[in-house]
Formats: structure tokens, sequence, C-alpha cells
């Protein structure tokens, strides 16, 4: 496990998020990628039921690490266990509860390009298509202050501008030995925004 | 035929075949005179049937399937027309003489053979593989053809380990103690001064190493005899075995931060390759710097050069290429360090 990025890569108006993940499909698969299955990173939110203070849980599985199961406070603390928490989490719905329609996913082919993994996945909430998210991970280095630049180059060539800087959620632990988990803050922070951007949209129709 | 006296086995069979197919072509044509010779006769006989039915006993009925009452009748009847009869004996007699030929020339053709095949001596199976040729149930597998494309390959290797041989023997710059590829003079001079250091002194020697490398941290076992194995960490960029005899560097491999040359039960694994492509191509290159670093008359020397050779490495993923100011080339970084200067070039952007 390496440093990964993810970005959200824009559709643009009038197309179609299946038109664009084959265009990008295309571009990696010329850059000499070669496709190496498919991924699938999945997110279901929880919410407290009987505290004072309300407080949100989330539960994200990735198919890079089929064993584990990431329960993400809000607060950003992290707890990485084996997939039996899921079981737990049926147990304990009298605290916390699923919140309805809010199960998001992010799926799509990964590639394998040298020492580089890249994934191109369409998000969905509650079925419907929200958006692109473009994850690349350099599998030798563990410090992403060291390989920024390096992975710079390559994102640059398959996002564009959008990798001028590195993601947010990963630019205060740029020095921090990367964790699977990091690479899972990535993607939560992306499923919220998605989240928000459908939550802010629905009231005007 | 015409049979020389000397003839390879292979010839002597390619003839004794021949001679087989010409004596069977000669035994086919006895069978035709002789069917043509019984067809004749059979028509001949039905034909004086219907000419001659009222002289003709009842017992020609079946004359044309019963030789020997065909044979007697005929011979009764040949009385009756002394013309036509004698046209018949000349006919007889044609196809008796083609019969007399077709035989001699089998009686011929048999001798021919008889005398090829006393020449034929027992064939000798060479090896299990010409069995294998034989097998009737083989002809469908490739086992056979691939076998023997094995053997060929096999040959023209050894051939090729001959010739490198050669060359190799002329070349003065050995590392190898061994009797077969060195002279026994040039062993006594070299081994002791790299390669018999004691123990003691390599231990306290590496020991210093990493007392002065801050990037690096060497440690060394003994988990093979008494062969040294000193691992290096490089900050959290790569991990390297380094396997030496004496002060000899014998072995390199570099592998991931987060790779290890521990097997499952806790042995080093000096021999597997990392899964990175980055780390396989800066192993091939440690293993070139090991070489050039080479120094029997100064081992101290030679392993410090190498060591600071690889902490260049600590920039693996950070430093663009000298050359070309990029990242990547062939979506790999430089992998690279210069001898002298331990500038980072990707491996198309050496000179
Ligand atoms: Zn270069």
């Amino acid at each position: 496990m390496g440093v990964s990025c993810v970005y959200d890569y824009p559709v643009p108006d009038g197309r179609s998020g299946a038109q664009v993940v084959d265009v990008l499909q295309k571009q990696v698969e010329t850059m000499g990628a070669y496709k190496t299955g498919n991924f699938h990173i999945d997110c279901e939110t929880y919410q407290s039921v009987m505290l004072n203070s309300p407080k949100t849980l989330h539960i994200l599985h990735n198919s890079e690490h089929p064993a584990s199961c990431f329960a993400i406070l809000d607060s950003g603390n992290t707890l990485v266990a084996d997939t039996l928490f899921n079981g737990l989490m049926s147990n304990l719905k009298n605290y916390y509860q699923a919140r309805k329609g809010a199960k998001i996913e992010s799926k799509g082919q990964r590639y394998q390009l040298a020492d580089f993994v890249l994934k191109i996945g369409s998000v969905s909430l509650a079925g419907s298509f929200k958006g692109i998210l473009v994850e690349v991970e350099y599998s030798p280095s563990l410090v992403a202050m060291e390989c920024w630049n390096l992975m710079k180059e390559l994102l640059q060539s398959i996002v564009g501008n959008i990798a001028e800087t590195p993601p947010q959620t990963l630019k205060p632990r740029m020095d921090e030995t990367f964790t699977p988990t990091m690479a899972m803050l990535q993607y939560l922070e992306h499923f919220n925004n998605f989240r928000n951007k459908a939550a802010m949209s629905q009231p005007a129709r | 035929m015409n049979h020389e006296p000397v003839q390879t086995p292979t010839e002597l069979i390619q003839a004794s075949i021949h001679l087989i197919q010409k004596l069977r072509t000669g035994v086919g044509q006895v069978f035709k005179d002789l069917s043509d010779g019984i067809s004749e006769h059979a028509d001949e006989n039905s034909s004086k049937e219907e000419t001659d039915s009222t002289a003709a006993s009842s017992s020609t009925k079946d004359a044309a399937k019963d030789k020997n009452s065909t044979i007697s009748s005929q011979n009764q009847k040949e009385g009756s027309g002394t013309e036509k009869s004698e046209d018949q004996q000349e006919k007889h007699r044609a196809i008796l003489r083609t019969l007399k030929r077709s035989l001699e020339t089998i009686s011929h053709d048999f001798s021919d053979l008889e005398k090829t095949g006393g020449h034929l001596g027992p064939v000798h199976m060479l090896s299990n593989i010409d069995y294998l040729s034989l097998d009737p149930v083989d002809k469908n597998t490739v086992m056979h053809p691939q076998l023997l494309q094995a053997y060929k390959w096999t040959n023209k290797m050894h051939e090729l380990a001959n010739q490198a041989f050669t060359v190799l023997s002329q070349n003065s710059l050995k590392r190898t103690q061994s009797p077969f590829f060195t002279s026994a003079k040039k062993q006594k001079g070299s081994l002791p001064v790299a390669c018999l250091v004691p123990p003691v002194a390599v231990d306290t020697f590496v020991h210093n190493l990493d007392q002065s490398n801050v990037d690096m941290s060497i440690s060394i076992s003994r988990p093979l005899g008494s062969c040294g194995v000193m691992q290096i960490d490089l900050k959290r960029t790569l991990r390297a075995v380094v396997v030496l005899r004496g002060l000899m560097i014998e072995w390199v491999k570099v592998k991931g931060f987060d790779e290890t040359f521990k097997t499952e039960d806790g042995q080093i694994d000096i021999w597997s390759s990392s899964r990175y492509q980055v780390f396989q191509k800066i192993t091939d290159h440690a293993e070139a710097a090991s070489l050039h670093y080479y120094a029997p008359a100064k081992p101290e020397i030679a392993i410090k050069s190498f060591v600071l050779w690889l902490e260049g490495f600590s920039t693996l993923f950070s430093a663009p290429c000298h050359k070309c100011g990029k990242h990547l080339q062939n979506n790999m970084p430089p992998t690279w360090r210069d001898f002298r200067s331990r500038e980072p070039f990707h491996d198309v952007c050496r000179m």
C-alpha cells in the first residue's frame, strides 16, 4: 500500500458520466495501463439516536482491503476492524441507525501502470450517478511528501490541473507514513461533498 | 537392386521398403492375372452352355461356381467344335504365360529382398526417446517434437556456454575463487585480503558503518554460517540485504520499505525480488555498483563506497532526473545514481 490521491473529476455539462469515464479509460490505456479487475468502495452512514449531541458514524469498505472495515467518526477518529464489525453495527441499532438513502459508493475499473495503480470510479448515491472519482496510488512510496511531485506528473496527465495541489485531506499529513485509512478519509470527504450537493439541489426542485 | 557393399542402415531400410512395395505390386499382378483367367473361363463356359444347351449335361448348371466340374465338362465339350477350342487353347496359353511371367517377377523380387534383408542388422535403439517416437498413442501428442526441440536447445546452449567460457577466460578480472575459473596462483594471492576477514572484525566494521550513517540503519547477522548478511534500512524509502563473504559483497537485493526480507518462519530470505518494478531496477543497478566498487585490496573502502552510493537513493521519489529534469520517464522515477556524483538519472537518461 503506497500513497494514494483521490480527485473529483468534473463531468462537463451536456455529457454523461459514462461518456467521461470512457474517455478517461481510453486515456489511461493509451498511456500503457492495463486492466487488473474491478474495484469497489462503499460508505454507509449511521446516526446516533440516544445521545444528546448527535454523532455521525461512517462505515466504509474498500475492495483493496477486502477483510477490513473502516469506521470513521466525524471528528476523524478512525477504527480499522475486520468485517465482523458489520455484524456489531446491527446489534447496536438501538444506538446507531443507518441514515436512509445515504449509501454511497464508487466503483469501476482498476488499472496498473508500472508501479502505479489507477482507479476510475463512478459515484452513485442511493443508485443514482453523482460524479467521477479518480484515484492514483504510487505503491512503492510510503510518504506523500517525498513522492508528491512525482505523482503530480502522472496525475496531471490524467486529470489535468485539478491535481495542482495535494488533496485537502492529505495536506496536513504529508510527512506521515501513509496508511489505508488516509485513502478512506479522502473518499469520505468526497462522498460527503456529493451528499451535500445532492441535499442542496433537492429543496430547489 | 544394385547394392553397393557399403550402405548405411537407413539406405538399406529404404531399399528394403522399396523392394517390398515392388513385391506387393508383383503379387497383386499375379492375383489379377489369375482372376482374369478364371473370368475368361467362366465366360467361355456360360456361352458354351447357351450354344450347346441340348448336348450339355445337366451337371453344368453351376459351372461357374464349381471349378472341377466345369473343367470336366469343358473337356467333354472340346470335341464338339475344334476350331473354337483351338482358339480357346491359344487364349489359355497366353493367360498361363502372363501368369508365369508375373510369378517369375515375384520370385526375382523376393530373392532381391532376401539379399537386401540379409544386410540389415537389428536396429539399435538409442534411448527411450526412440521408443516414444514409435508409440502410436503418442502420435497425437506433441511430446516427441518438444523433446527433440529441447535437445537441440540444450546442444546450442552448451555450444554458446563453451564460447562464452573462451571469451571470459581471456578476461583477467575475476571475483570467484573457484578453481574451475581461476588459476591456483591467483587464488592464493586474492583470497586472504578480502575474504578471510574474521567475523568479529566484520561485525565491528558494520557497527561503525551504522554509527556513521544517520539516514541508514545497518545490522548484521549470520544465518547462513560464516557469511554475514547485512540488512540496510534507508529512511522510509527502501530496504536492502547485502551478503558478505569476509568483506566482499557477494549478493545484493533491494526491496520497498513496506516489504520484508523475512520468510514466514522468521528466516532471512535473500532470494525473493521486490514486487515493485522500481526496486527490481535498483537491485540490478546495485549489483552493477557492487562490481564497480569492488576493490579486493581495500575491501573496507569498497563497502563504504557502495553504502554511500546506496544512500543516494534516499531521494529516490523526490529528486528529479539530472538530465531531463523530470520525475517520471516510462512511469518510473530516476532509478540510477551516478557512481561519482550520486546524481539521479533515469535509466534511459544515462550517457
Ligand atoms: Zn531523465
